[in-house]
C-alpha cells in the first residue's frame, strides 16, 4: 500500500514536471499563432465603429482585438478595480487630465515615449497634457481627440422667427432668444436635469466673462481665485439663460434636452462638438449650424472652450506589450483619425486628417483660433473635492434660485483651496 | 454517556452545517469590513495605499465640503426610513389584511402585489423615468390634458419633489414584500384566538387591533430591521434615477451614493478619495450595525408568544 502510494506520488510529480515544461510551450505556440489583446472603452455608442476598425487592424497585423465598451458612468470604477487587482485590458481608453491621473500616478499605465508611439511627437504640449500624470508627469497615453464648446442653431427655425443676423455679443444673443420665444418657438434646448451638462454650458458661455486663458493661467498660478468678480459674472451668465430654457427645465434630463434640439423643437443648443453625432443619430436631416460662443460685449474677446477629450493607453502589466503598442500606433494613425472624423464626428488630434463635415470643420477652425482651456477639466479635477463636484450640483441650485453666483463661487473656492497647490489656503 | 455522545454528535453536525455560512460571512462581510476600517486610517493616491493617516480621513469627513454632503445625505436616509416605514409598512399591513380576509382570488392578488418586487430595478427605473419625463412623459400629459396644469411638474428634476418621488417608486416596487411577510404572520396566528374574540363579541377592527396586531410583532420586527438597513444603505434606486451625484443638486443623495462617489470617483467630476470614502463606510457600518442591534432588541421585547 505504502509502495503503491510512493509510486503514485512519483508519477504525479513527473506529470506536474512534464506539464510545467510542455504547457507553456504549447500556450506560447498558440499565442504566436494568433495574438489576441483586449481593448476597453466607455464608448458604448461607438461599438460598431470600433469593431469595424479593429477588424481592419487585424487584417493588417494579424492581431485580434477584443473590444469591450462599458457603460460610461461605470467605466472608471470597473477599470480602476481591474487595474488595482493587477488585471485589466492590454489597451484602454483613458479619461483626460485629472480623470485618471491618480491611476497613472499609481503606475498602472505604461509610460509612452515617442519611440513607442512616434505620433506623440506631432502633438502640441497643451494636448499632450491631457494624458499626463498629476504628480509624475509621465505621458500615459496618446490623446486621440479634442473637444470644443459652442452654440448649435437651427437656421430654419431662426428664419421662421425672423432672426436675420447671427448674434455676436451676449446682449444680441439674449435678444435673439427673446425674438425666437416671441415667435412661439423654444429658444434653448439646454436644461437643468444634468449637472455636467450645465457645467459644459458654463464652459461655453463663461470664458468671455472671466477672461479665458489669462484667467485660467492666473487661477492655476494662484494669482486669482474663484471669488473673482469676473468669475462670478460668468456664473451669473448661466442664470441669465434660465428664462429661455424649456418648461420644466430643472427636471429635463440630458438626452431629452438634446432631443429637443435634434427634433427641431428648440432653436439653439449650447454644448460640445460631440453632440453633433447624437443630434444626427436622432434626426439625420436636421438643419444644424454652429457658431462660437458670443463675446460679453462688442470688442471683447471670444473664446471656444476646448480640451483633449481622452487618450489611448497601455496597461503597465500587459504581457502583450508589442501588440498593445502596435494597436496604439494604429489608433494614433491618420487613417484611424480620418475614420473618427468621418464616421463619429470627432475632432482627431492626428495631423493631416481632412475634416470633410462642414460643421465639424467650422468648429475645428474656431477652436484653433479662439481656444481656451475648459477650466474645470484641465485644471481642477486632480483631487477631491474637484471644482466640478461642487459646480455641477451648484449650477442646479443656481438655476432654481437655491444659491447665488457669489455663494457658488465661494463654495468652489473653499473646496479647491483644500488641495490645489496654487489655491491652498486662499478664500 | 449516551446523551453526551449524542450532544457531541449534534455539535459536530451544527458545526458542519454552520461552516459554509460562517465562511461566506467571514469572506464577504467580516474581512471586507475590517479591511475598510483599516483603509480609513491611510492616505491614498487613487487606489494606491500610501502612509498612515491616523484619524485625518475622519476629520476631513466632518469638514467642508464633505460635512455638508454627509449631513445632507444622512438627513435623506433618515427621511426615507421614516417615510418608507410609515407608508410602505402601513400599506403592506393593510394589503396583507385584505389578502388574509379574501375568500376568493387571494393567490392572484398575492402574485400581483409581489410582482414588482421581482422586476429588474434598472427596468423599473427606466420605466418610471419615461413615465415621469416632464416633457414627453404620459403622467404630466394626462395632468395637463385634464386641467391639472399646476400639478404637472418635473417630478424627478425638482429638488422638492425628487426624493418623495423616489420614495413613491420604492413603495410601488417593494410594498409586496412587507405584505407577504405580514400575510405569512397572519396565517400563522392560531385561528382559535380570532374565533374566541368573535364569540366574545369583538368587532373586526377590535380583532385586528387587539388580537392580530400584537401577534404580528415578530413580522413587525423583521420588517422594521430590514427597512432600517435598506433605508440607510439605499443606493440602487437613487443611483438608477439620479446618478451617483444624487441629482438634482444632491436632492436624492444618500450615504451609500456618497460612499460610492468618494471611493470610485465620478465620470464627470473626477478624482476619488478612498480614505475619506472608507471613513464614511465605517460610519455607515456603525449606524446600520448599532441601529439594527438596538432596534431588534427593543422590538423583540414587545413580541408575545402564541
Amino acid at each position: 500500500m505504502k509502495i503503491a502510494s510512493i509510486k503514485l506520488r512519483a508519477l504525479l510529480a513527473s506529470a506536474v514536471a512534464v506539464s510545467a515544461i510542455v504547457v507553456p510551450a504549447i500556450s506560447t505556440q498558440s499565442a504566436n499563432a494568433a495574438t489576441e489583446i483586449t481593448f476597453w472603452s466607455w464608448r458604448t455608442e461607438d461599438k460598431a465603429f470600433y469593431e469595424a476598425q479593429m477588424a481592419k487592424f487585424e487584417a493588417k497585423t494579424g492581431i485580434k482585438v477584443k473590444f469591450t465598451p462599458y457603460l460610461n458612468t461605470e467605466y472608471n470604477a470597473i477599470l480602476a478595480t481591474a487595474l488595482t487587482a493587477g488585471k485589466g485590458p492590454d489597451v484602454m481608453q483613458i479619461r483626460p487630465y485629472g480623470g485618471m491621473a491618480n491611476l497613472s500616478d499609481a503606475g498602472n499605465f505604461l509610460a509612452l515615449t515617442t519611440k513607442d508611439v512616434p505620433a506623440l511627437a506631432k502633438l502640441s504640449p497643451g494636448i499632450l497634457a491631457g494624458a499626463q500624470g498629476y504628480k509624475t508627469k509621465s505621458q500615459f497615453g496618446y490623446p486621440y481627440a479634442v473637444s470644443a464648446m459652442g452654440i448649435f442653431y437651427n437656421p430654419e427655425l431662426l428664419e421662421k422667427a425672423g432672426v436675420g443676423a447671427l448674434p455676436s455679443t451676449w446682449a444680441q444673443l439674449l435678444a435673439a432668444f427673446k425674438k425666437v420665444q416671441a415667435a412661439g418657438i423654444m429658444p434653448l434646448g439646454n436644461a437643468g436635469g444634468n449637472g455636467p451638462a450645465l457645467e459644459q454650458l458654463h464652459a461655453t458661455v463663461g470664458p468671455t466673462f472671466y477672461g479665458g486663458t489669462q484667467f485660467f493661467n492666473d487661477l492655476v498660478a494662484g494669482k486669482k481665485t474663484f471669488t473673482d468678480r469676473a468669475y462670478i459674472a460668468s456664473l451669473q451668465a448661466v442664470k441669465d439663460l434660465v428664462p429661455f430654457m424649456p418648461k420644466g427645465f430643472e427636471g429635463i434630463d440630458y438626452n431629452t434636452a438634446r432631443g429637443l434640439f435634434a427634433n427641431e423643437k428648440a432653436a439653439f443648443y449650447i454644448g460640445g462638438n460631440y453632440e453633433l453625432g447624437y443630434f444626427r443619430s436622432l434626426n439625420a436631416s436636421l438643419p444644424v449650424e454652429w457658431m462660437p460662443a458670443v463675446s460679453k460685449a462688442t470688442g471683447s474677446a471670444k473664446y471656444v472652450g476646448t480640451w483633449a477629450d481622452g487618450a489611448f493607453g497601455v496597461n503597465a502589466k500587459t504581457e502583450q506589450k508589442a501588440a498593445a503598442l502596435k494597436l496604439v500606433n494604429f489608433l494614433a494613425s491618420k487613417e484611424f483619425g480620418q475614420a473618427m472624423a468621418d464616421e463619429i464626428a470627432f475632432i482627431p488630434t492626428a495631423p493631416l486628417v481632412k475634416i470633410t463635415d462642414p460643421v465639424v470643420s467650422k468648429i475645428n477652425k474656431y477652436r484653433t483660433a479662439f481656444g481656451t482651456p475648459f477650466l474645470n477639466v484641465v485644471g481642477f479635477r486632480y483631487e477631491n473635492p474637484t471644482s466640478s463636484s461642487i459646480l455641477q450640483p451648484g449650477f442646479q441650485k443656481l438655476i432654481t434660485g437655491a444659491t447665488t453666483p457669489a455663494q457658488l463661487a465661494k463654495d468652489v473656492q473653499t473646496a479647491v483651496a483644500t488641495w490645489h497647490p496654487g489655491q491652498k489656503g486662499k478664500s | 454517556m449516551a446523551a453526551g455522545g449524542l450532544k457531541k454528535q449534534q455539535r459536530k453536525w451544527i458545526f458542519l452545517l454552520l461552516t459554509p455560512a460562517l465562511l461566506a460571512i467571514l469572506t464577504f462581510t467580516t474581512i471586507p469590513a475590517l479591511t475598510t476600517l483599516s483603509y480609513a486610517f491611510f492616505h491614498w493616491q487613487g487606489f494606491q495605499r500610501l502612509d498612515f493617516a491616523g484619524f485625518e480621513n475622519f476629520q476631513k469627513l466632518f469638514q467642508y465640503p464633505f460635512k455638508d454632503q454627509l449631513l445632507n445625505s444622512l438627513r435623506h436616509n433618515v427621511l426615507v426610513f421614516i417615510a418608507i416605514y410609515i407608508l410602505q409598512t402601513g400599506l403592506g399591513l393593510l394589503v396583507a389584511y385584505a389578502l388574509f380576509t379574501m375568500t376568493r382570488g387571494q393567490r392572484f392578488f398575492r402574485t400581483v402585489t409581489f410582482l414588482p418586487v421581482i422586476f429588474s430595478l434598472v427596468v423599473v427605473g427606466y420605466m418610471w423615468q419615461v413615465l415621469l419625463d416632464p416633457y414627453y412623459g404620459p403622467i404630466n400629459k394626462i395632468l395637463n390634458d385634464n386641467g391639472f396644469e399646476n400639478l404637472a411638474m418635473p417630478w424627478l428634476g425638482s429638488t422638492t419633489t425628487a426624493l418623495p418621488t423616489l420614495v413613491f417608486i420604492n413603495l410601488w416596487r417593494w410594498v409586496g414584500f412587507p405584505a407577504i411577510i405580514f400575510l405569512s404572520g397572519l396565517n400563522a396566528i392560531n385561528s382559535e384566538y380570532i374565533e374566541a374574540a368573535r364569540l366574545d363579541g369583538a368587532t373586526e377592527g377590535q380583532i385586528f387591533r387587539k388580537v392580530m396586531f400584537p401577534l404580528l410583532a415578530p413580522s413587525m420586527t423583521i420588517i422594521t430591521i430590514l427597512t432600517f438597513i435598506g433605508a440607510f444603505e439605499w443606493f440602487d434606486l437613487p443611483f438608477v434615477l439620479g446618478g451617483s451625484n444624487g441629482n438634482p443638486a444632491g436632492a436624492t443623495d444618500t450615504l451609500a451614493l456618497m460612499f460610492y462617489r468618494l471611493s470610485f470617483g465620478t465620470v464627470d467630476s473626477g478624482a476619488n478619495n478612498v480614505g475619506i470614502g472608507s471613513a464614511l463606510g465605517v460610519l455607515i457600518f456603525a449606524i446600520v450595525g448599532l441601529g439594527a442591534y438596538f432596534g431588534s432588541n427593543i422590538m423583540r421585547k414587545r413580541e408575545v408568544e402564541q
